[in-house]
């Protein structure tokens, strides 16, 4: 707004080129899910709008396991996701509406394990989780989502919580509402977008993590999709329309999630969280 | 123009970016503690517990087909410090993280001075930005495997088609290209997030600033290197902190293309960590490993830290 360091028409340009680097591969990979193999390997033919198909996608659930991988990683991300946001929330709640000795330590020490580097611990937890039989199950990944989601999403919801006025516990309190009541009638519903981030990114995560999955999983009915898509890949190397209609299935449901919530996400790092 | 006149609208401009510090709330203490609780005790299990851990059987001859461990001093340190694993695998790390970190920030710059511009769509340009970094990392792997494929790609046919090349580039599969063309895919996927920390830091910027310096006729340019800049850098600092830390922490884009080849050109020590734990089983040897990185990765952050512009760290902490 205030600096406009280039002409409006080579600014233009260049968020262009910008939205293009970003979103050509996505439709690339779209085009080619929509067009037979035969078609993909053959030399100079990028895209043949008389070819169009949905041949791809009729084939995905019976030549894979996708609707068995999807399944999984649907329900490892709900579950994570309903761990997340009343662990966020109780935290978020203690770091930004209450005080005590060591609260801001507390915060701090949540932004680093945000930027902790995970792949230290994998060795070490899989050792963990075999003594604790919770090696090669669900919980496993579960545990470690909700983790690496929560302290960052402590972190967004901080404008969601700073703005609400300071009086209103009191105000709530002398009306008779005990700490929980206030928590959840007041606070709450005034943090829900801060509720929906936290939801979007604990989903996300959970949705697309593959270091953990492919370790912590062992049994193929209990595999996460990116693990799966992993074998995939390796066992249909050659057939790239099958696998790029799997790529679109395996982003769709984040991409679903975006399109409602990711203003959200966006604004709260950029705005709330940020002040 | 580096002086601003102390004048009502500079005020008025601070007090609307207050320092960075958390507000104070109310006492309640106890319900304060009380609810912070079960993440503290959570934290304490999953990373304060596997770090000891680690370290522990980085001292035994623990593995991961099972059996009893013994306790066997510095020997796995003496084991991968000694067979020439961990050297290459460290300068490697070392080349990707900071080659990463570089590439990052630049485009991480350049987008967010570019999305902060007011134009038609720009909030949905700032969201869809996020994109690559929302799907999961198997369909961005598969998607640049997929286009960069040397026999069917559509960059080689592209690249053929306008004869900038005579042959087509395994880019992925050729010692020479892999490392670079890693780099470049994790760029991809990494910079939109990174373009939001500093767009975040350009939205705090008061516009009063900017009037001032306009009052002051300032070009463009200097708007730029006097009001922007000055305002964004200990952002961009902080930004390659966490573009270096979170380069070295990658494995699934590096794994999901190149597995660490050809010929080891892409093990970085994520790579090799899982190699020597999964593969060959050595769970003493990848932790002596983990335990090393991690003590390396601590001297950086606080070496970063010492030399920050000042306000980079509490920036952060914001």
């Amino acid at each position: 707004m205030a600096s406009s360091l280039v002409k409006p028409t080579i600014r233009a340009i260049l968020i262009v080129i910008l939205l293009l680097m970003i979103g050509a591969p996505f439709v690339w990979m779209v085009l080619s899910s929509l067009q037979p193999n035969s078609a993909l390997i053959q030399p100079g033919n990028f895209f043949s709008p008389a070819l169009v198909t949905f041949g791809n996608y009729v084939k995905l659930p019976s030549a894979t396991q996708y609707v068995l991988l999807a399944r999984n990683s649907l329900l490892v991300a709900l579950i994570s996701t309903a761990i997340a946001i009343p662990l966020a929330l109780l935290a978020a709640y203690s770091v930004f509406r209450t005080r005590y000795r060591g609260r801001t330590f507390i915060y701090n020490l949540l932004l680093v394990v945000y930027i902790f580097p995970g792949v230290l611990l994998l060795a070490p937890l899989f050792g963990l989780f075999a003594v604790t039989g919770l090696l090669n199950s669900w919980a496993s990944l579960v545990i470690m989502n909700v983790t690496f989601a929560v302290p960052f999403s402590v972190w967004l919801m901080r404008g969601f919580f700073t703005s609400i006025p300071n009086g209103i516990e009191e105000a709530a309190a002398i009306d008779g509402a005990t700490d929980m009541q206030i928590l959840w009638k007041v606070i709450v519903p005034l943090t829900a977008p801060g509720i929906v981030v936290t939801a979007t990114y604990t989903f996300v995560l959970s949705w697309t993590e593959f270091m953990f999955a492919s370790v912590f999983i062992i049994d193929d009915r209990l595999k996460t999709l990116p693990v799966g898509l992993e074998a995939l890949v390796s066992q249909y190397s050659i057939d790239w329309g099958l696998l790029s209609a799997a790529a679109v299935m395996a982003a769709l449901p984040v991409v679903i999630i975006f399109t409602f919530a990711g203003r959200y996400f966006v604004e709260s790092i950029t705005s709330g969280a940020g002040k | 123009m580096t002086t601003i006149p102390a004048t009502a609208t500079e005020r008025d401009a601070v007090q609307s970016h207050p320092p960075a510090r958390l507000p104070e709330p109310p006492v309640r203490a106890t319900l304060g503690r009380l609810f912070i609780a079960p993440l503290m005790i959570w934290l304490a299990l999953t990373i304060v517990l596997p770090l000891a851990y680690c370290i522990w059987i980085s001292l035994t001859s623990a593995n991961t087909m099972g059996g009893t461990p013994k306790f066997v001093g510095l020997s796995n340190y003496a084991t991968i410090f000694g067979d020439g694993t961990f050297g290459p695998a460290f300068l490697r790390t070392l080349a990707w993280a900071i080659g990463g970190a570089v590439l990052q920030t630049v485009f991480a710059a350049g987008a967010a001075l570019l999305l902060h511009q007011r134009f038609a769509g720009q909030h949905v340009a700032r969201t869809w930005i996020m994109a690559s970094w929302v799907v999961p990392t198997i369909v961005t792997t598969f998607l640049w495997r997929w286009m960069l494929n040397a026999d069917y790609g559509v960059v080689n046919q592209l690249l053929l088609g306008a004869g900038l090349l005579d042959r087509p580039i395994d880019f992925l599969g050729s010692p020479t290209y892999a490392f670079a063309t890693v780099v470049w895919i994790n760029a991809w996927r990494w910079f939109p997030f990174l373009t939001l920390l500093i767009l975040a830091a350009l939205t705090r910027i008061a516009p009063e600033y900017y009037e001032a310096a306009k009052v002051e006729g300032a070009t463009s340019w200097q708007l730029f290197t006097k009001v922007t800049l000055p305002f964004i850098q200990p952002v961009l600092y902080v930004v390659g902190l966490l573009g270096t830390l979170w380069s070295v922490n990658v494995f699934d884009i590096i794994w999901l293309t190149t597995k660490g080849g050809p010929i080891d050109t892409t093990t970085t020590l994520p790579i090799s960590i899982y190699i020597r734990a999964f593969q060959q089983f050595k769970l003493g040897e990848a932790s002596a490993m983990s335990v090393s990185l991690a003590l390396f990765l601590l001297l950086f952050a606080v070496v970063y830290i010492r030399f920050a512009p000042k306000g980079a760290t509490e920036q952060e902490v914001d």
